[in-house]
């Protein structure tokens, strides 16, 4: 075996396996272009290495003709994938330098085809054994084609080209890349090019040796590649590390993690996720299984919230229960977020659910107990009341009684007197409504219930609550005074709770007058429209008026400067108005206080 | 005493118009003569006209109460009998009350029969307090006559001294004693001492 013969097997060989290494990445990613065109070079230089070792072992002058004529394919083949591949790979250069390197370069290969022997030879006369590397090997001599010169004006435009690119590219940012790829494409190029012009034209008597060149070539590049794909590897492993670091810290914070891909509904989610959404573990998930596992009444919702984040591209939250499989129930909190990984992309969600059941009962439990203690407040101040609405109650009663008993008197006269007693009748009627209507407003307020807010009238609200209280105030000796104009638009809250703010201040507004002379017991229930789309209330008494170091802390619990009082009254209101998106707050003047609150006016009015 | 010899009347005063008209219903249905008024101060405004008869008051009123009202009869010239009605008894209220000379103190749901008892004992009250009133200023009348001598030996005469007692006390002589006594039975119009003490009584009921 001969060292030429391994020499240039090897270099071919080589070639292949870079040529068949590169295109199985490509076939894997069709993206990496780059290493397509790697192979397609590698594979030329390994034929460009098998015409070479066909000129040196050529036994005759046609013979060394036809493997010049051949050399010529993967030459045209070597360029053109270089031109592609500097193109890709650097992503830059004049696209119509490259089309003119292809061009010519593919003229060359025309010419090479024709009447001549090749693009080289017109004829190649007679062969001559030369002594390389220990052995002899056959180099041609004959009349040169002046064609050639198209051939090598293609390698000049080739190093113009590879050069502008990798300037280009160098000028980017991308250096690294623009030294290895441009500068070897350069210097490999331009090596082989003086190679075959001193040895073609005949200056140089010696075997065409382009093909070490051009391996220098393969080499370089194949260097290069492998070194980003090794950064990808650094990069994957990184990613991995990441995506643990991240699946540790979503574990840790109860937080499942997902990725759902809309167009063909499937979900990527960290593990914690299936058992969350009550999944089997491992169980693959998709928007339409997990729809079915929403509770009913949060299904539509929670739907058209997905599609609302994908349509508008948007952010997306919402709360929503699931219902698991062993019967039970479990809220979950999800924020996510659209996105689109590049052109052409599908649009993809990411999000994060977290399990806030707990949060849940705890607000539960915590509107059951405003509830409790909203009811407890109104139960003591109806008490408070009581001997007031007893009066109130007994008011009307009388009246049914004294009238039915001189209904019975008019009845035995003779005759009776009819049309009185029709009269009384009707009284009696007006009467026991009354009554009733008293009871109602007590049983309202002693119901234990939450809160239904519906527009309301204002006016009516506080003469609802002035009929409840007028007999306490005529016996504190208080004069009561509302002033709501009409044009007051309605508001929106709940009846039972916002009278009973209304009872708590103005007991409260009577209470503090009870040392006040006679004639100053006055109290105004006032209200006017405000800004915000809300409607402020103002009850101001004559009394004494409030330190103004008590004003802040009025409305905490059990703060109270009354000896028998509670101290819940007031904080009692500022949950119910708060509840209501409102504010309570009070003044304090030489004149006496006055406890404000804002509620929101209907949006139906 | 501009009408006293009218029938008696039930003022009716109560700030709740249902229950106004209710009661003074029962009243008319049951013989009475009634007037209604809506506030205390309107009734005492009319007071100079009111003529015999009782009260018929709600305790809680606004502006002038109950009790205030009563305060004001009882200054007055007419003195009515009150007769309380509330929608509460309330204990300390009607004690109060009661102490301050109201006939009675009823709820507003009382029978029909307390009521009317109530009345019935308000309108005699009234009607012999009337009376007293009556013949007390005729016989103070009568001793506006007296001499300033004479009502010494009066005043002598009542406390149950004997002429010679008096003409002592006033150094005076027996027998203008007797004189005195004479002219006094005469001017006054009565027979005996018995007679004249009775009717010192009458005209100084608290013993002036």
């Amino acid at each position: 075996m001969s060292w030429v013969t391994i020499i240039w097997s090897m270099a071919a060989s080589a070639c292949l396996t870079l040529a068949a290494m590169h295109f199985l990445i490509w076939a894997r990613r069709r993206a990496a272009r780059a290493d397509l065109l790697f192979a397609l070079a590698s594979a030329a230089t390994a034929a460009y290495a098998g015409c070479e070792l066909w000129m040196m072992r050529s036994q005759t002058p046609q013979e060394f003709a036809l493997a010049v004529r051949w050399l010529h394919v993967p030459a045209w083949a070597l360029i053109v994938s270089l031109v592609a591949f500097a193109h890709v790979y650097l992503r830059a250069g004049r696209l119509w330098l490259a089309w003119t390197v292809c061009g010519a370069r593919t003229l060359a290969l025309l010419l090479n085809f024709g009447p001549a022997a090749n693009l080289n030879y017109r004829e190649v006369t007679s062969l001559r054994q030369v002594p390389f590397l220990g052995e002899a090997v056959s180099v041609g001599t004959g009349v040169p084609n002046p064609w050639m010169l198209v051939g090598q004006l293609s390698l000049l435009l080739f190093v113009a080209f590879v050069a502008d690119t990798s300037l280009a590219a160098w000028r980017r940012g991308d250096r690294r890349q623009a030294l290895v790829v441009g500068g070897s494409l350069v210097f490999f190029a331009t090596g082989g090019a003086i190679d075959a012009v001193l040895i073609l034209w005949g200056i140089v008597q010696a075997p065409l040796t382009a093909t070490l060149l051009y391996l220098g070539l393969v080499a370089a590049m194949g260097y290069q590649l492998s070194e980003d794909a090794l950064s990808a590897a650094r990069l994957t492993d990184d990613l991995s590390e990441r995506d643990q670091q991240m699946t540790l810290a979503a574990d840790a914070a109860d937080l499942g993690l997902w990725v759902w891909t809309a167009s063909q509904d499937t979900v990527w989610a960290t593990e914690n996720l299936n058992p969350m959404l009550g999944f089997a573990p491992g169980e693959p998930i998709s928007a339409e299984a997990f729809l079915t596992r929403v509770h009913p009444d949060d299904r539509e919702p929670t739907w058209q919230a997905l599609q609302r984040a994908l349509d508008e591209k948007s952010e997306y939250s919402t709360e929503y229960r699931v219902l698991l499989p062993d019967g039970r129930q479990r809220w979950i909190a999800a924020r996510g977020r659209v996105e689109r990984p590049g052109r052409g992309g599908a649009p993809r969600m990411l999000g994060v659910c977290l399990d806030i059941s707990a949060r849940k009962q705890d607000e539960a439990e915590m509107l059951r107990l405003h509830a409790d203690l909203a009811h407890a407040s109104r139960v003591s101040t109806l008490s408070q009341l009581a001997s007031g609405l007893a009066h109130e109650l007994n008011q009307p009663l009388g009246a049914i009684l004294r009238n039915a008993e001189a209904a019975e008197l008019l009845l035995r006269r003779d005759p009776p007197d009819l049309e009185e007693v029709q009269a009384i009748l009707a009284d009696i009627c007006k009467d026991d409504q009354r009554a009733g209507e008293v009871i109602d407003h007590m049983r309202a307020l002693l119901k234990r219930r939450g809160l239904e807010r519906v527009e309301l009238d204002f006016a009516e609200l506080v003469s609802e609550v002035l009929v409840l209280v007028q007999a306490d105030a005529t016996t504190r000796k208080v004069r009561l005074a509302v002033e709501v104009p009409t044009t007051l638009p309605p508001v929106r809250g709940d009846r039972v709770h916002l009278q009973q703010v209304l009872l708590n201040l103005i007991l409260n507004g009577m209470e503090a007058m009870t040392d006040v002379p006679v004639e100053q017991r006055r109290l105004v229930v006032r209200a006017r429209p405000a800004e915000g789309g809300m409607v402020e209330v103002a009850i101001a008494d004559a009394g004494p008026g409030v330190a103004t170091a008590k004003l802040e802390r009025l409305f905490e619990p059990f703060f109270t400067s009354k000896p028998d009082g509670l101290g819940l009254g007031l904080p009692v209101s500022g949950s119910i108005i708060g509840a209501h998106g409102g504010r309570i707050w009070a003044e304090s003047g030489p004149a006496g206080a006055t406890f404000y609150f804002t509620v929101p006016v209907s949006s139906g009015a | 005493m501009t009408n006293g010899s009218s029938q008696p009347t039930v003022f009716v005063v109560d700030d709740d118009p249902s229950f106004r008209r209710a009661v003074s219903r029962l009243l008319r249905a049951a013989g009475h003569q009634v007037k209604v008024f809506c506030s205390g101060s309107e009734f005492v405004a009319s007071l100079p006209a009111a003529g015999p008869g009782c009260v018929v008051a709600d305790l809680q009123m606004p502006g002038l109460g109950g009790l205030d009202l009563q305060a004001a009869l009882a200054g007055s010239a007419n003195p009515l009998p009150v007769l309380f009605l509330t929608g509460h008894g309330d204990i300390p209220t009607s004690v109060h009350a009661m102490r301050l000379g109201a006939e009675d103190f009823l709820t507003k749901r009382a029978p029909r029969e307390a009521l009317l008892e109530a009345v019935g004992r308000a309108l005699a009250r009234d009607a012999r307090e009337r009376a007293e009133r009556t013949r007390g200023q005729e016989a103070r009348a009568r001793f506006d006559a007296l001499t300033g001598r004479e009502r010494e030996v009066l005043e002598h005469v009542l406390r149950g001294q004997l002429n010679k007692q008096i003409a002592g006390d006033l150094g005076i002589h027996e027998r203008t004693v007797k004189l005195h006594r004479t002219a006094i039975t005469t001017k006054v119009g009565v027979q005996s001492v018995a007679e004249l003490t009775q009717l010192w009584m009458e005209a100084f009921p608290k013993g002036q």
